[in-house]
């Protein structure tokens, strides 16, 4: 339950933020920051349906995480990491070009990371794990 | 590895719901389990072959 609504607070905070962000500057959303904003918006949405999840499942009665949720997590962890890798690998490529600025690379590094850990969490979900 | 946990679930007119509860996990873990995409653990089968009062190897089995 604690970790449900540390997950919600997460997701609150990131959009505040986000929204201080876009809407603080004086000059119209540019297109890069707008999928920047859809990507974040889709992440907080993965987060928020991950906490939907649990806190449906205490209402019912159920744990809100068991060995199947716990296993799923940590494949997904080390799948995400692995593929992270190359995320990273392939930002450092890009980032020679003059035209990228720093936090913008550190801002898609970890919006990409993200994005994989939500993709390979929902294949787990899809595929489960058989583990043979 | 399969099961017959449908099986054994009908036969004691068992709800996943209801196996969830008994065993203390989610019912999407009973249907990851039916429908063979998940591996239990030991504790969990032992747990499951307890309800339906059948040894593991009845319930679970390597084709």
């Amino acid at each position: 339950m604690k970790k449900t609504v540390v997950l919600f607070i997460i997701g609150a905070l990131v959009l505040i933020t986000t929204g201080f962000w876009i809407f603080s500057g004086s000059s119209p959303v540019e297109p890069p920051e707008l999928v920047s904003l859809v990507v974040i918006v889709l992440v907080v949405a993965f987060a928020l349906f991950v906490g939907y999840k649990r806190l449906t499942s205490v209402k019912k009665g159920e744990p809100a995480e068991d060995e199947m949720s716990k296993k799923i997590m940590q494949k997904t962890s080390s799948l995400s990491y692995y593929i992270s890798l190359y995320w990273w690998l392939a930002i450092m490529y890009f980032s020679d070009k003059p035209n990228f600025e720093t936090h913008s690379i550190i801002g898609a590094g970890i919006l990409g990371m993200a994005v994989i850990f939500a993709v390979c969490w929902l294949v787990f979900n899809f595929r489960g794990v058989r583990n043979e | 590895m399969n099961n017959r946990i449908r099986e054994f679930r009908a036969r004691h007119n068992l709800t996943q719901d209801d196996l969830a509860k008994k065993v203390n996990v989610r019912r999407e873990t009973i249907v990851f389990l039916e429908k063979n995409k998940y591996n239990p653990s030991l504790k969990l089968a032992y747990e499951i072959a307890k309800v339906f009062e059948v040894k593991i190897e009845e319930i679970f089995y390597f084709d």
